[in-house]
């Protein structure tokens, strides 16, 4: 069962002059597989993980999750399907510091509107519980080490059961203690959960934990 | 798209930047607060100045003037009447002063639905005899009901009681005229009339009406007996006084009817063109500095919100990630700049009324404006409006801008630029 194809994805700057950064990405991801995508800096895993994301609309190829193609699409629809299909986990944690941790994980669930705010706080607690921050629901965002917000960070990407968790180098930012922690989180939602997951990272550690590797080059896949 | 949410996340991006948001509340609050008293004050300020004149003013008058007969025998020849006649040293005819077949005319005016009431008047040119000096004036005979029904009589006799003029011979002297005089009330004066009567008159008042030259001149009596002073009969008027339900009627009305009685007529926009000028200039002025501070509040939520965006950049990036769409984010920007006009507008409206109190006890007293102790205020809930309005209108503007900016972020820039 496929949950992401990308079909000969190419990807232009144009700033300052023409490059191009994807040639022709194909690569799928099944359910319940967990992924990491490598390469050295500069091989375009980012570019491609934006466009995957749904966020980056600017590129050649086509592009489908959960069997449907998404290119083309408008971005109100896509704002949608980020919403319900895709959880994001970025290098550095993001969360909104004008809100309590619960809070910041229950924005996305609010915003699809499908449980109601006692269901969701209720189910935003469980998310936390998985990571071992029930304890700091409470508090606001900016009152966390780095370590305990890239942890709320990943229980927000999980309040909606998104189809498929993208993680932009969510370890990058963390010292090596943190960065096992929330490794050994990403490893428990494959197993346990079954989680469907896409990481990019640099983190040879990292990426050999995982199910499958896709190694990038100068724009290209060259190994799966 | 659940507007809880949205009120939510607004509400938490304002008390992020406490401060600066309520700062820039203070700022539409003070210039609603501003815009509403100063309309107020101008308004009031007009309302009495235009009141001055045309309380007093009727919106129609009726009345004889005193010019050649239009109708000169030799145009009436067979002979002549086709030719250009050219007559020198022409001479006003033998014609009254006094309104002909006045008892019909007030009649047929009281009936007219458009009139509001009548009230006549005679004009008598007396000389009041002070020793050996004579000073010259004009008695108005009025009916005293009347007159303080429709053109606030009442309001300008600063001293003495109105209706003991219903008494016979006794007479409210205009103010400047009984300081000439040296007559106090309860005194007797002495005034011969044009024609050679003379009449022993007591001041019971005294009138001002703030027009220093026409309370030199002008006293008042009642009608029986300024008519029994110049020996006419009952029905002797020489003015008819209208006062409209709707005075823009006036000039139109004024044409029909002087044609209907056969009479000279004055409507009030023609005698005082000037005062609605100033009027609406005055007013005029106002609402441009009302509206400038206005726009330059609006300027400052501008500012904030544009510094807002810049500072909660990460937060509108990471909201369009988890699934906010560009209307999401835009709605979040204008519910902040829509609180702000709210809460502004509302305290600003308050204050504006509290200082409209305020300017209301402020004393103010001049000779010239016998009946106003205080600042007038025109507490008119049509400036309360406007100001509720403009406070929402300019606000509104002045966070379109900003959020269009914050919902046309694009988030991967944000996120690849760390």
């Amino acid at each position: 069962m496929v949950v992401l194809e990308a079909q000969n994805v190419d990807k232009f700057f144009y700033n300052p002059t023409e490059t191009q950064v994807l040639k022709g990405v194909s690569f799928k991801v099944n359910r319940g597989e967990f992924v990491s995508v490598v390469g050295k800096s500069g091989c375009g895993k980012s570019t491609l993980l934006y466009i995957l994301s749904t966020m980056d609309t600017d590129y050649k190829g086509e592009l489908y999750i959960d069997n449907e193609l998404i290119t083309g699409k408008p971005q109100n629809y896509l704002a949608h399907l980020r919403n319900e299909k895709i959880g994001f986990v970025f290098q550095f944690h993001y969360l909104l510091n004008e809100f309590s941790v619960l809070e910041n994980v229950m924005i996305p669930g609010l915003k699809l509107g499908k449980l109601s705010r006692q269901e969701l706080e209720h189910r935003a607690m469980e998310k936390l519980k998985i990571f071992d921050m029930q304890d700091h629901a409470l508090k606001k965002a900016n009152q966390l080490s780095g370590g305990q917000k890239q942890r709320v960070a990943v229980a927000r990407a999980l309040i909606n059961d998104p189809l498929l968790i993208m993680g932009d180098e969510p370890t990058g930012n963390l010292d090596k203690k943190n960065s096992d922690i929330v490794f050994e989180e990403f490893k428990k939602l494959a197993s346990e959960f079954g989680q469907t997951m896409l990481i990019v990272t640099h983190d040879q550690e990292f990426a050999e934990g995982t199910d499958r590797i896709i190694e990038m080059e100068d724009g290209r896949v060259i190994k799966q | 798209m659940k507007w809880s949410l949205i009120l939510e996340i607004a509400k938490a991006l304002m008390l992020a930047r406490r401060k600066q948001t309520l700062i820039a509340a203070i700022g539409v609050m003070f210039s609603i607060t501003m815009f509403v008293a100063l309309l107020g004050f101008m308004n009031g300020l007009n309302t009495m100045l235009d009141g001055l004149v045309l309380n007093r003013t009727p919106h129609i008058r009726f009345y004889n003037e005193i010019k050649p007969n239009p109708r000169q025998p030799i145009d009436q020849s067979s002979e002549f009447q086709n030719s250009l006649n050219i007559i020198r040293s022409i001479k006003p005819s033998t014609s009254r002063l006094a309104i002909h077949n006045s008892t019909s005319i007030i009649q047929s005016l009281e009936e007219d639905p458009r009139v509001l009431g009548v009230s006549p008047k005679i004009s008598a040119q007396v000389f009041f005899n002070v020793g050996t000096i004579d000073l010259t004036g004009i008695i108005n005979g009025i009916e005293v009901e009347k007159e303080a029904e429709l053109f606030a009589f009442t309001d300008y006799v600063t001293s003495g009681n109105y209706e003991d003029l219903n008494q016979i011979n006794t007479i409210i002297l205009g103010k400047g005229a009984a300081d000439r005089m040296m007559a106090d009330i309860g005194d007797v004066i002495q005034a011969t009339t044009a024609q050679g009567n003379r009449i022993q008159l007591k001041v019971v008042g005294y009138y001002q009406s703030g027009l220093g030259d026409f309370d030199n001149v002008n006293s008042y009596a009642s009608l029986t007996t300024v008519q029994k002073m110049l020996g006419e009969a009952p029905s002797y008027i020489t003015d008819i006084q209208v006062k409209l339900i709707d005075f823009n009627m006036a000039p139109a009305m004024a044409k029909e009817l002087a044609g209907i009685f056969q009479i000279d007529a004055d409507d009030i926009q023609t005698v005082n063109a000037q005062f609605e000028t100033g009027t609406q200039i005055r007013t005029l002025i106002s609402y441009a500095v009302g509206i400038t501070l206005l726009v330059v509040s609006g300027f400052g939520i501008y500012n904030i919100l544009n510094m807002m965006i810049y500072e909660k950049l990460d937060t509108i990036a990471i909201l369009k990630a988890t699934g906010f769409n560009a209307t999401d984010v835009n709605r979040i920007f204008i519910t902040i700049a829509l609180t702000i006009g709210v809460v502004g507008g509302v305290f600003g409206l308050v204050f504006g009324f509290l200082a409209g109190l305020g300017i209301d006890q402020v004393p103010f007293e001049t000779d010239a404006l016998p009946t106003i102790k205080t600042f007038p205020v025109d507490y008119n809930p049509k400036y309360y409006i406007i100001g509720g309005v403009f406070s929402l209108i300019t606000t509104y503007f002045a966070g379109f801008f900003p959020a269009r900016k914050a919902s046309g972020i694009d988030p991967v820039e944000i996120i690849r630029g760390k």
